[in-house]
């Protein structure tokens, strides 16, 4: 049996990182969830996730910063990462190079559809 | 002796008698001679007594000439006399009349002068600021929030020409060249100029924008100078900014709890946690288009904010029209089945790719082909062209909707606002669309006009586009 990938969540709304770890445990992923970019980054970098999904704003440390942290460290400079956001992608405060590393998505929560995003992480995970 | 003597004596009385009848004859003779010069003398006398006739004749009708004359002069006098009274009384009337006009006129200058001096503290004092020209733009009048906006004393203003004192930028701080300024512009054509967009720049280089009224000053036909009338609306602007970012944070707000219910609904439906009943799948999907409205609504929002405060990211690249209008006709395809529409989509072989910001393109096809499907009654019949026209692209879309009532078309493109005939038949539309595809297109250089001449006869939108897009400069 092929092991189970795991999926990182970081997301501060309750409702939603529920319902993100919800699908991912139905569709067969292994989920990790953290409140806030700390948490986030602190997990990241101890359990090696094979994606993570980010929130940009959070208390605590916001996405961006997570972001950066996560991308300087060495396992973490290629881990995929789906910043999963409401922030229109020209938000000048959190506006993530994404030519800087291919591994790097951006989906608006309010146009995605749950089962597309697991698609689209599928697709990206080579399932 | 008695014979003798008597013969003597008879033939004495014979000679006298002869002598006498001699005499006679002579006397006979020289009394016919008189007679003939008395005859001569009478006839004389007769042609005098003629020509005597003649002249008291002649004499008479002059005598009535005279007469006829004398009367017409009487007459003549009368009416002279008449007419000097008259005269008399007219020189009077003028008198008096020129009396009061010029009483009148002094009044009228002195309440001319009132209003002038009424006027002129008006002009002077108006929140406003205002400057007026002459025929040839030389400044004739400068209010005091004038030389205050700019920041220049009425004596380094006045009699000189307005374009040494006020130039102008538009939006991205190209100047507008002399002969395109409104007062150039009033001068020339007897142009009237209202705008938002122009910024005045002052002597130390600081640009601030204004909103101005330029308007041509006309006498009989000609025009004799200009008045401009600008407002600094820095404030106004930094509201409206304040306002599309609190549009754009709300609705980025909004996002979140519409995404909740969006993926839970989800999962209801796709039965990921259990099969639903029939009533339950159909509540929940009540449920779940609403939130989908919801989220469109919003998302046009934020369009509507970004577009407003130039936070688009622009990234333009080779397009080709032709693809994207079928992905975006591909995409709605299920609307185009449900209303059983008739439809026809035309891309002329020799469309060069565009350079452009597909995501823009892609945005402007998808409004005006929804707006065609959703305001077209089942059966109808929609027609999507893309030609090269003028070496511009031109979008044509023509449907046999419902078309828009004809004295609405003038808004059609305002934000917010939704045409009276489709607002009943769908309630779904935000009024937003339109108003985005409108920036857009403006924006990329392009032009968006529309024809529905009929109501209830369809109507029919044209984009035209620069197959290269001078755009994005301006949307930063």
């Amino acid at each position: 049996m092929q092991l189970q990938k795991t999926i990182l969540i970081i997301e501060d709304e309750k409702s939603l990182r529920e319902a993100l770890v919800d699908i991912m445990n139905l569709k067969n992923f292994t989920s990790l969830d953290a409140r806030n970019g700390k948490e986030g980054v602190k997990i990241a970098l101890a359990k090696h996730p094979d994606l993570i999904l980010l929130d940009l704003i959070m208390p605590e440390m916001d996405g961006l910063q997570a972001f950066q942290k996560i991308r300087q460290d060495a396992w973490g400079k290629n881990v995929p990462i789906i910043v999963l956001t409401n922030l229109s992608e020209n938000n000048e405060r959190f506006s993530i190079n994404k030519t800087s590393n291919e591994q790097t998505y951006y989906l608006i929560k309010s146009d995605w559809k749950l089962h597309d995003i697991v698609k689209k992480i599928q697709e990206i995970l080579g399932e | 002796m008695n014979k003798k003597t008597s013969t003597s004596a008879s033939d004495d009385i014979i000679l006298n008698l002869n002598v006498l009848a001699a005499e006679k004859e002579d006397a006979r003779q020289k009394l016919a001679i008189t007679a003939g010069k008395l005859a001569m003398t009478a006839k004389k006398l007769a042609i005098t007594a003629n020509e005597k006739e003649r002249v008291r004749r002649k004499l008479a009708i002059t005598a009535l000439e005279k007469e006829r004359v004398r009367r017409k002069l009487a007459i003549t006098a009368t009416k002279l006399a008449t007419t000097a009274k008259k005269l008399a009384v007219t020189a009077m009337n003028l008198r008096i009349s020129h009396e009061t006009l010029e009483r009148k006129v002094s009044e009228r200058t002195k309440s001319l002068e009132i209003v002038s001096a009424k006027e002129g503290a008006i002009l002077l004092s108006i929140g406003d600021g205002l400057i007026a020209t002459d025929e040839i733009g030389i400044i004739i009048l400068i209010n005091k929030t004038a030389e205050k906006l700019l920041g220049k004393r009425r004596e380094d203003v006045v009699g000189r020409p307005f374009s040494n004192i006020t130039l102008f930028e538009n939006e991205t701080s190209e100047p507008i060249p002399l002969e395109m300024h409104p007062v150039s512009m009033a001068l020339r054509n007897g142009t009237t100029t209202t705008g938002t967009t122009y910024y005045n720049m002052l002597k130390d280089e600081t640009r601030f924008p204004v909103s101005i009224t330029v308007t041509p000053v006309i006498l009989n036909g000609n025009v004799i100078g200009t008045i401009k009338i600008f407002r600094d609306i820095t404030y106004e602007r930094d509201i409206d900014k304040a306002k599309t970012e609190f549009v754009s944070l709300a609705s980025h707000q909004l996002r979140t709890p519409l995404s909740t219910v969006n993926w839970y609904a989800e999962m209801l439906l796709a039965g990921d946690v259990g099969e639903l009943n029939k009533r339950q799948i159909k509540y929940l999907q009540e449920v779940y288009a609403s939130n989908q409205r919801m989220v469109e609504l919003v998302n046009a929002l934020l369009d509507v904010s970004s577009l407003e405060l130039g936070t688009f990211v622009i990234e333009p690249r080779s397009t080709n029209i032709c693809v994207l209008a079928r992905n975006v006709i591909h995409e709605q395809k299920p609307q185009i089945n449900i209303k059983k529409v008739r439809f026809q989509f035309i891309c002329s072989k020799n469309i060069p790719h565009m350079q452009a910001d597909p995501k823009l393109l892609r945005m402007v096809l998808q409004n005006i082909l929804s707006n065609s499907i959703k305001y077209t009654p089942t059966g109808g019949k929609i027609k999507l062209s893309i030609s090269v026209i003028k070496k511009r692209v031109q979008i044509k879309i023509s449907d046999t909707g419902y078309g828009i009532p004809k004295k609405q078309h003038h808004k059609i493109f305002t934000k917010l606002f939704r045409a009276d005939n489709v607002r009943e038949k769908d309630t779904d539309g935000t009024g937003l669309g339109l108003y985005i595809v409108k920036s857009i297109v403006e924006k990329s250089g392009g032009k968006i006009w529309f024809e529905s001449p009929v109501e209830d006869k369809g109507t029919t939108f044209f984009v035209t586009l620069p197959i290269k897009s001078e755009v994005i400069k301006s949307f930063i």
